[in-house]
């Protein structure tokens, strides 16, 4: 619970120093997003997760899908276990998923209708369920398939980092149930914040950095294998993602 | 395999309302480059087909996409009425999304082709009656409308770096040019379905057969050039994608030989849908065209090239909106 007692200080900072130190705190700590609409508002939650500390228990899957009724066969948070090798050099990791709240999100520039939008107070990016016509656009821009249609509503839903938990001062439910402290949330704006730390200090990586979308879910000791992925001819790789849809997309 | 979200009603959807642009367009090119008539009113003729064509398909498609939507299914399942209308939020706001600008630009289309179409309805309708002035403001907004709707089709698959196999510029200009000549198709289908013989005796107002059989031909030699540029735009959307590394070269080997689509994009697309239609109306085009013999088609043949044109523009669709959820970015 330590973390919890950080989040409240971390809040009783901001509302302290105010707007300037805010900026000023951006400008020292990710310089190079500054350009970025969601890190001018006064918090920048992201996330960090390592996945050497992670066992692929599935404790996450299960709190986010108690935390949110999630309807069976979709999920908000998952973990993929990635095998690869040939024997004897083998080895297995777990890459747990989620919504990675980008600060350039492709799944809002195409919503047609406005119901999916940046929170311009923290950066999180949320479904309006009674505006969402579920069109499925924004799945389709999706890099990471965060998105699914819930199918007892009919409109798109995903993580969001469990904003009535965070604005309450809580951390999400799957960073709050990680076994193995895998998990770290907080706000990057902060620079005495856990995840601006990490993000400061570990050697951390993004999922498909590529697609530009700037993800607000770091990874370290990540394995970035897919079965996609050709640049070892011959090896074996497996993903196995403990959804319905088998592969990654 | 990955899961398809958008399925039949969307490809259906794509398919229609290119034909029902493409036939706008066409028909209010064909109004306007025969001055509103044309030489005895043969164009006039022409155009009337697009026009009463037009509305149809877009109507049609317009209404099968809604069934995809995840509001509309939920409604389904629950009997809830208010998700049944859910998309009404779609005119509720207009932002930069494709999809946005998209749905204002169809709704406009779909309206303006209904009044276009009902200047040819009124009785009696001529190239210089009452209407003249509407019919002929309503042609001029068409063509920029119809190519628009057409565009935007390919411009909402082209539009997320998520799905490679779509991402590509070329897309638009693929489904542009399938559209027209879908739409050249579908006017003269329905020429051949329900115009009157050539030559009927004493019919001046269907036109007589051979300054309509002139039409025609241009028609048919616009869709002969069209189906040229649709080929020579395929070409640059595989060599493009081709000559690109990663993602896009990796997503369009699915439909290259060897690729789980391979048979239905060259066989379906490019053969039926493209090489034989072409082929069978240069055969009766090229008389015309290189020894001024005058132009006709057997009734039967216009209408198997043209429902075969039709077939090859809706494999078009579906195999470009398969294929693009088949495939994804590569790595993660």
């Amino acid at each position: 619970m330590k973390a919890t007692t950080s989040t409240i200080s971390r809040r009783e900072l901001v509302g302290k120093f105010g707007k300037g130190a805010t900026l000023a705190a951006v400008a020292a700590v990710v310089p190079a997003e500054a350009k970025s609409a969601v890190t001018q508002g006064p918090v920048h939650y992201a996330m960090v997760i390592d996945a050497r500390k992670c066992t692929g228990c599935h404790a996450c899957s299960v709190a986010c899908k108690a935390e949110f009724e999630v309807p069976l066969g979709v999920h908000r948070s998952w973990v993929e276990y990635v095998e690869k090798g040939t024997y004897p050099n083998v080895s297995r990791s777990f890459l747990p998923r989620l919504c990675n709240q980008c600060s350039e999100p492709q799944c809002v520039t195409v919503c047609p209708t406005g119901a999916t939008y940046v929170r311009k107070e923290d950066g999180i990016i949320v479904v309006d369920p009674d505006i969402c016509i579920g069109c499925k656009y924004c799945m389709h821009a999706c890099p990471y398939d965060a998105r699914f249609i819930n199918p007892t509503t009919g409109t798109v839903d995903k993580c969001d980092f469990c904003q009535h938990r965070v604005s309450k001062g809580l951390e999400p439910s799957c960073v709050n149930t990680c076994q193995g402290r895998a998990r770290v949330f907080g706000d990057l704006n902060d620079p005495n914040s856990e995840v601006a730390k990490l993000v400061a200090t570990e050697p951390v990586t993004v999922l498909r950095q590529e697609m530009g979308t700037k993800p607000n879910v770091f990874y370290i000791g990540a394995d970035h294998a897919d079965e996609n992925d050709l640049r070892v001819p011959g090896q074996y790789v497996r993903v196995d993602t403990h959804r319905p849809v088998l592969e990654r997309r | 395999m990955q899961e398809l979200h958008w399925g039949l009603p969307v490809i259906g959807y794509l398919f229609l309302a290119g034909v029902g642009a493409g036939a706008y367009t066409v028909s209010s090119s064909i109004l306007l480059r025969g001055g509103g008539g044309g030489f005895r009113g043969d164009h006039f003729n022409i155009a009337r087909y697009g026009a009463l064509l037009a509305p149809l398909p877009l109507i049609l498609g317009t209404g099968m996409i809604i069934f995809e939507l995840g509001t509309f299914q939920a409604a389904l399942a629950q009997g809830d009425i208010g998700l049944f209308f859910r998309w009404i939020n779609l005119f509720l706001t207009m932002n930069l999304s494709p999809m946005s600008i998209g749905s204002w630009i169809l709704a406009v289309c779909i309206i303006a082709s209904v009044i276009y179409a009902y200047t040819f309805l009124a009785e009696g309708s001529a190239p210089d009656d009452d209407n003249t002035k509407l019919r002929r403001g309503l042609a001029w907004v068409g063509v920029p409308l119809g190519i628009s709707v057409a565009v935007y089709t390919g411009v909402l698959l082209g539009a997320m770096p998520a799905r490679p196999f779509w991402n590509s510029p070329v897309l638009a200009l693929l489904f542009l040019i399938s559209s027209l000549s879908t739409g050249v198709a579908g006017i003269l289908l329905m020429r051949a379905l329900f115009g009157k013989h050539d030559k009927a005796p004493g019919d001046v107002a269907v036109g007589s057969g051979e300054s309509e059989s002139r039409a025609t031909y241009l028609l048919a030699s616009s869709d002969v050039l069209l189906i040229g540029l649709e080929i020579l735009t395929i070409v640059l959307f595989i060599l493009f994608a081709q000559l690109t590394i990663g993602n896009v070269s990796q997503a369009v080997s699915v439909i290259l030989p060897g690729g789980d689509l391979s048979t239905l994009f060259w066989g379906g697309v490019v053969v039926v849908g493209l090489l034989i239609p072409v082929l069978v109306e240069l055969r009766f085009v090229i008389p015309t065209l290189l020894d001024h013999q005058p132009y006709s088609m057997p009734r039967g043949v216009e209408m198997a090239v043209c429902a075969v044109i039709l077939l090859g523009g809706f494999m078009l669709r579906y195999v470009v909106v398969v294929a693009g959820q088949m495939t994804g970015p590569m790595g993660i």
